[in-house]
């Protein structure tokens, strides 16, 4: 490296997975002097998205392989060293396996549309057509198309995550994709929550004039103003009251039925507080009369729940559903466009444009403490730099630091498909809850096409994750065999299910619930990984609390400035330009907020 | 809200730290030039609407800020460009060999079809010249791409190097586009 670093900073953040990096983009937003250094050669850490080839490698790169203690450094007196890294919170039982073969064997059918029809209105030939061979050797070529998050993230659309974006105007470094469609499990069929006019429709099971009275409905959830969806409790009530309504019409229910519990929805707070503090949502949706499918709607999809989550939280669930719907696209669901590792990018993004240091790859030989346990500097190659305060992700704290934190662990599944788990004209990008054992847990399930950026043309990536009870595995198990073609051959029997043609299973460390402070030094902070949440909304959570014990009465992440965007036009004079620059900057923020829409690979192509 | 431009490109400067890359983009975007720029701090990127066969075209061009220095550019920042200014300072030999790096870079993380302009700032400093003119169009030719000698402080060139690279984007789409409609 032939430049050196600084050796005073106000910060110093080692690890840039989610927490980490929205907290050096919120201390160098203030003014602080920031060191975001990381021993790994890639953004992200817990949170990073990989191409095929490198997720091959993954359990070794996310390793702190032994980063030894600097010897040889000028150290103050009383001052220590101490190692940095710590191997608790490592990936476990990863398994990878191709069910496709290394090369073609026979005569080389590959057809050389690589390039030439890139356009994605041919999408749909895809799926009629020849079908399309797969090797090991095709995917490999393509292993850069791929971006697979190791801890694949939905935000809310009315989130914390996305208030938070366009609060801070970071919005404009990433681009989102919104979920197209959120599906169930019922009756051993994978069905469309109807979560919008269109997909009411769309359902065969509603006459017309239900279909008629449901759009009324949806369309007074969707089109009312804002403030309807927020905040005022009565207005959110009513939501969720005419949201269980429509889900009635849906499933062939006459709306009379409804009426009788769905008043006594209007003052769920009053019942759960009576007559359900310690009873389950199920047991609620029962007592309501309510049919097995519409239960099932409701508790395993909309409301994110199982059988045993609780009332007050089940009720909680939806509310943050139906307070995201409407917002950008058909659900109340966005997916960072090129994977989720990208979101930790864009906070570093701001962070270096308001003057972060940025140093990646780096020898670090150790954290320096003095004789009251209090951080004062690190060592990076043989440069000794100073700092006030340390925040660190939990997997680069000294062993000493985590040892009373507890791990559960998530089960996680990734696979490399040749289709859809349900096919449809155009792509989709899918989030389905599995209700897995009877119920009792849920599996998330989200499935990528190559229009969100994460893998080439004619392939899905089918996400999965649930808390972990046995090994990634087994817990996964009985939902696998239910969406893919069983590995087992039997040509004989034609099964529509997708193939499974690359699979990769592992154990993914969560602290989720871990007491952080116990045993770290004032002055420095660990910083959790990725937890089973489907969103990050916790992570920004956490982030906020540590800013505020540094920098308490300081604002998070205010607002940053736009640029300044000055057009120089051919023949406008000095007033036009001025108004044109007000234009311009609203015109901008339109953009990136509503980008979700635009289909950006499909223009990019079409161009 | 109506749009005021046709097109919207999203350009990226890529070079050594100091090569001037900031320096070019204020000439560019606001016929400035300012020394003051301290290793890019709050730089984000510039827009300048210009216009090119009668169509209006917005450049969103962005700045690497300082993440260069230590090779971190993010991932996030190479997507969805469209045209790539290679920067090196024609005074300092070692940005100029670097654009090798930066060229790797940029077939690692940026869209494959991505238009890409090699420039040598800095060319009003003649009497400290370490790359000669012949060896930056050189490397040019070995990449198939095209190749200025820019001045940000004398305002030499900075502005037909942007011309010619939005032209050579916009042409880029507009053949993808025929291809498109009639085959």
């Amino acid at each position: 490296m032939d430049y050196e670093l600084p050796t005073e900073f106000d910060i110093i953040i080692v690890g840039t997975g989610i927490v980490e990096s929205i907290l050096s983009a919120a201390a160098s937003r203030i003014g602080k002097t920031v060191l975001h250094i990381d021993s790994q050669d890639y953004y992200g850490g817990f949170w990073a998205s990989f191409n095929l080839e490198q997720i091959d490698k993954l359990c070794e790169r996310n390793r702190n392989a032994n980063i030894d203690l600097a010897s040889d450094v000028q150290l103050n007196e009383g001052e220590r060293l101490i190692k940095i890294g710590n191997n608790n919170f490592d990936l476990k039982n990863a398994s990878q396996k191709w069910n496709i073969p290394e090369k073609l064997e026979s005569k080389n059918i590959e057809n050389v549309d690589g390039d030439k029809c890139d356009s994605t209105e041919n999408e749909a030939d895809n799926g009629v057509g020849v079908e399309e061979v797969w090797t090991q050797e095709k995917l490999l070529q393509d292993s850069r198309k791929f971006n697979i998050d190791i801890a694949p993230k939905l935000q809310f659309a009315r989130g914390d995550f996305v208030e938070l974006l366009i609060s801070s105007n970071i919005a404009r470094y990433s681009e989102y994709r919104s979920v197209s469609r959120v599906l169930t499990w019922l009756n051993g069929e994978l069905e469309v929550v109807p979560c919008s006019r269109s997909d009411v429709f769309s359902n065969p099971k509603v006459s017309v004039i239900e279909k008629r009275m449901l759009m009324k409905l949806l369309s007074a959830c969707m089109d009312s103003e804002e403030n309807e969806f927020k905040a005022s409790r009565s207005g959110t009530d009513f939501v969720v009251y005419k949201m269980f309504a429509s889900l009635c019409y849906c499933n062939g229910f006459n709306v009379d039925e409804v009426v009788p519990w769905g008043q006594n929805w209007k003052n769920y707070s009053n019942i759960k507080t009576q007559n359900y503090e310690n009873k389950t949502f199920h047991a609620y949706l029962k007592d309501k009369k309510l049919t097995d499918n519409v239960i099932h709607y409701v508790l395993y999809a909309i409301a994110m729940s199982t059988i045993d989550t609780p009332c007050s939280e089940g009720v909680e669930n939806i509310k943050r559903f139906l307070n995201s719907l409407g917002r950008f696209g058909k659900t109340p669901f966005l997916y960072s466009m090129y994977g989720s590792g990208e979101l930790s990018q864009a906070f570093c993004r701001l962070s270096a444009v308001f003057g972060g240091v940025y140093a990646l790859n780096q020898n670090l030989g150790g954290f320096i403490f003095d004789a009251e346990n209090k951080f004062k500097g690190l060592v990076c190659g043989k440069q000794v730099i100073r700092a006030s305060n340390l925040v660190m992700g939990i997997e680069k704290s000294p062993e000493d630091f985590v040892k009373s934190v507890e791990v559960s662990y998530i089960s996680r599944g990734i696979f490399i498909t040749n289709g859809s788990v349900r096919d449809s004209e155009k792509e989709h990008l899918t989030l389905l809850f599995y209700p897995l054992k009877g119920g009792k847990q849920l599996c998330n399930v989200i499935e990528l096409g190559t229009l969100t950026g994460t893998c080439p043309k004619g392939i899905y990536i089918v996400h999965m994750f649930t808390k972990q009870i046995n090994t990634p595995k087994e817990d996964l198990e009985e939902c696998v065999s239910k969406l893919f073609q069983s590995e087992k051959e039997d040509s004989d029997v034609k099964d529509a299910r997708p193939q499974v043609l690359w699979s990769f299973y592992y154990s993914a460390p969560d602290t989720n619930t871990a007491n952080l402070r116990k045993d770290a030094p004032e002055n420095a902070f660990l910083c959790p990984g990725p937890d089973c949440d489907l969103d990050i909304d916790f992570s920004i959570k956490k982030a906020k609390e540590i800013f505020n014990s540094m920098y308490p009465d300081v604002e998070f992440l205010p607002r940053a400035p736009d640029p300044e965007e000055i057009i120089i036009g051919d023949d406008s004079d000095e007033q036009d330009r001025e108004k044109d620059v007000e234009g311009k900057a609203e015109e901008l923020k339109q953009e990136q907020v509503e980008e979700t829409e635009i289909d950006k690979n499909a223009q990019g192509d079409v161009k | 809200m109506a749009k005021t431009y046709d097109y919207l490109f999203k350009l990226l400067l890529i070079g050594d730290s100091g090569v001037g890359k900031t320096c070019v983009l204020f000439r560019f975007s606001e016929d400035a030039f300012n020394t003051t720029f301290i290793s890019t701090i709050g730089i984000d990127f510039k827009i300048r609407t210009i216009e090119l066969d009668g169509k209006k075209i917005k450049l969103q061009i962005w700045d690497t800020a300082g993440q260069e220095r230590f090779r971190t550019i993010t991932t996030a920042y190479y997507r969805g460009a469209m045209g790539i200014m290679l920067v090196y300072d024609i005074t300092n030999e070692k940005s100029f060999e670097n654009i090798k790096n930066w060229i790797r870079n940029i077939e690692e993380n940026a869209s494959a079809d991505v238009e890409k302009m090699l420039l040598g700032n800095k060319c009003e400093l003649e009497e400290k010249r370490q790359v000669s003119k012949e060896r930056g169009e050189q490397l040019a030719v070995e990449y198939g791409i095209k190749f200025f000698e820019t001045s940000a402080k004398a305002s030499i060139r900075v502005e037909e190097a942007f011309f010619t690279l939005a032209k050579d984007i916009k042409t880029k789409m507009d053949k993808k586009l025929v291809s498109f409609l009639f085959y």
